[in-house]
């Protein structure tokens, strides 16, 4: 109580103006001295029997408490809404943007993005009313909140493919055996990308919304985060930049003048299950490769041809086979040629002017 | 007369002449007598007040007297039949339209790439443009083989652009000229090297544009029957002959017909077909003396014409 008074004295002190969020409204008097809450809920057997029939449990763990970032508050800090003992049986959720907001008097993280959450596709739906869309402490854990850096963090990078597969139990599913997947939770390898890596934060948008970062129009761009530096392909055996020579394909250069039709890397190599072409299971292995190109509004009744041949190809490097040769040609015939006709050019320029010059001045 | 005389000397003779109405004998002996007295910067100075008059001069008579057109009066002769040139209209139409939307993809990452594009309806509307282009362009490649086939006047025009050895013997000595070797230009017939080389690169880029173009506008059906690789190559070489193509004819073919010297900024000759007589005996000479000889002319032969009001 008395932390709650300070809090609310020291936002009014710290001025009204500077604070987008709500501030955190002094609590009405409360019936008792709200501080015993452990009595009820430090008993790990204490349960509720919802009407459906499920068993909520309803003990919280001191000691996650404890070692979370909230360790120095008390329970009514956030759950406010609790005025006296026994509270109400259904709190209400607790408001995160008491204290997270810029210019907050607490020292809470300001960078928290709540416009971005708001406008993601979690926070629409949570707005929407769907009550499984998740809030801030489905991820971010409730009492157990700690920093992303913090190995037991739900979000930190090799825990979050599990926060995700919570509710995205499919995906969870592909990632997991995906070479991205794998990299990361059973080698350890923080350089392979974790949820957040492609898809953001607090933001996430539909992958068919234009914004996305894994929408049509900008996965290459993503993908190039990483697959665009040719050291970074090195050290993972890929000898050639997949997204520039991506971006040199049909496939590639409309997809840049704004195609969302064509296909873009998630097309052929998958959103999740992305394997190398060597593994049998990979949707870009030759064996699988009919079947890729021969999706539906694709090309329909792709054979082994499309099998027959390299991808991602880079004309100007010997690994492109036939192609390189054929463009050497090119680039030979040009340049000889336009040298040829431009000495032509320059010669009969040069007259031509001398012609018109020589009629009055000769030198 | 003059042989003898530095530059400087011919230039103050030469001057004499004009301004002075000297006769050459006495500009000469004047000019050689007056200019080893005069010191080094002030040779300097003359010669550029020259230099400043002359260009003045020039210029003058460069505004009174149009340069490279029909005398008043004069012959012109009819060079391109209209069956030509509408073959050539609409083979440069299908070419521009192709080009507009066909380097764009080759050079995506620039930003008037994506500009182009979408002047022509995006990406899902361009590539229709590209292809009706490329239909006209096979048109008139049918329409052509037609006409040097089943008409007189093609057929004879054919025979005309076939290379000979004449034709080495042309270039070499052109280069000479070039180089001032010769002062003796070579004499061209109807088609110079230069004219026939433009012809048969035309045949050299129809069949690589078209060849491969054909396999990319039919990628599906060509892969049923031939590899991955094969497209890809097809892919390669419409690119890359593409690039060389348009650089053929905006460096190459725009210089010699518009951007020299003795036609900017335009030559006309492609809509009205015609040249001037004088145009005629410079650049095809042998053709000239053939037609003006008297012989009977031959069906691919430029007919004399009198001017037209209109064309200039």
């Amino acid at each position: 109580m008395k932390r709650l008074t300070l809090l609310a004295t020291a936002a009014l002190a710290s001025g009204a103006a500077a604070q987008p969020g709500p501030a955190p409204t002094p609590a009405p008097p409360l019936a008792v001295e709200v501080r015993q809450c452990g009595i009820c809920h430090g008993r790990p057997e204490f349960k509720q029997v919802d009407p459906d029939g499920t068993v909520r449990t309803l003990w919280v763990d001191e000691g996650q408490l404890a070692t979370s970032v909230h360790a120095k508050w008390h329970c009514i800090d956030c759950h406010a809404d609790v005025d006296r003992i026994p509270h109400p049986p259904r709190l209400a959720l607790v408001n995160c943007q008491r204290c997270h907001f810029p210019g907050n008097p607490v020292g809470a993280p300001e960078e928290v993005n709540y416009e971005g959450y708001v406008k993601s596709v979690h926070g629409r739906l949570r707005q929407a009313g769907n009550a499984k869309a998740p809030a801030c402490q489905d991820c971010h854990g409730g009492h157990g909140v700690r920093k992303p850096s913090d190995a037991a963090s739900l979000v930190h990078p090799l825990h979050l493919p599990q926060t995700c597969g919570r509710c995205h139990v499919r995906v969870f599913a592909e990632y997991t055996t995906s070479a991205h997947g794998v990299s990361l939770l059973e080698k350890g390898n923080r350089e392979a990308p974790s949820c957040s890596s492609c898809h953001g934060e607090h933001g996430i948008l539909p992958p068919k919304e234009n914004a996305s970062a894994v929408s049509a129009t900008h996965i290459p761009e993503t993908c190039s985060n990483c697959h665009g530096m040719t050291e970074f392909n090195l050290r993972y055996g890929i000898p050639i930049n997949p997204v520039r020579t991506f971006r040199h394909t049909f496939h590639g250069i409309a997809n840049e003048l704004g195609s969302v039709r064509v296909a873009n890397c998630a097309s052929c190599h998958t959103a999740h299950n992305i394997l190398p072409a060597t593994d049998p299971r990979s949707t870009v292995n030759p064996a699988n490769i009919p079947a890729t190109c021969g999706k539906v509004g694709c090309h329909p009744g792709a054979n082994a041809n499309y099998a027959r041949g390299r991808f991602h190809i880079d004309p100007s490097s010997r690994d492109a086979g036939i192609i390189y040769w054929v463009a050497l040609f090119f680039k030979i015939l040009t340049v000889s040629t336009l040298a040829a006709l431009g000495a032509h050019i320059v010669l009969d320029l040069v007259k031509k002017l001398r012609h018109r010059q020589g009629a009055t001045v000769r030198d | 007369m003059t042989d003898h005389l530095t530059t400087l000397e011919r230039a103050v003779a030469e001057e004499l002449q004009t301004a002075h109405g000297l006769d050459a004998e006495t500009a000469a002996r004047r000019a050689a007598d007056m200019t080893p007295r005069l010191s080094p910067r002030f040779s300097t100075w003359v010669r550029r007040e020259l230099t400043i008059l002359q260009r003045r001069e020039r210029r003058r008579h460069r505004a009174e007297t149009p340069r490279h057109r029909a005398t008043p009066g004069g012959r012109e002769f009819q060079r391109f039949s209209l069956n030509v040139r509408l073959q050539h209209a609409v083979m440069a139409l299908s070419v521009i339209f192709l080009i507009l939307t066909g380097l764009p993809l080759k050079f995506s990452d620039l930003g008037v790439s994506k500009a182009i594009i979408s002047l022509f309806g995006g990406p899902d509307v361009s590539p229709i443009v590209h292809r009706v282009a490329a239909s006209l362009l096979i048109a008139v490649g049918i329409w052509h083989l037609v006409y040097i086939a089943a008409t007189r006047e093609g057929r004879a025009t054919f025979l005309l652009l076939l290379p000979r050895p004449q034709d080495a013997k042309d270039a070499w000595q052109q280069i000479r000229y070039f180089l001032g070797r010769t002062e003796q230009r070579p004499r061209f017939d109807k088609f110079s090297y230069v004219e026939k080389f433009d012809y048969w690169a035309v045949y050299w880029g129809m069949v690589i544009m078209i060849g491969s173009g054909t396999v990319l506008w039919f990628t599906n059906q060509f892969l049923k029957v031939f590899p991955k690789w094969f497209t890809d190559i097809a892919k390669e070489a419409h690119s890359d002959e593409a690039l060389l193509a348009t650089l053929a004819i905006v460096v190459w073919h725009f210089y010699n017909v518009h951007f020299n010297p003795h036609k900017f900024p335009m030559n006309r000759t492609f809509i009205t077909g015609r040249i001037s007589e004088q145009e005629m005996m410079e650049e095809h000479p042998r053709e000239w003396e053939r037609i003006t000889s008297g012989a009977p002319l031959g069906p691919a032969d430029s007919r004399p014409v009198e001017p037209q009001g209109g064309a200039q």
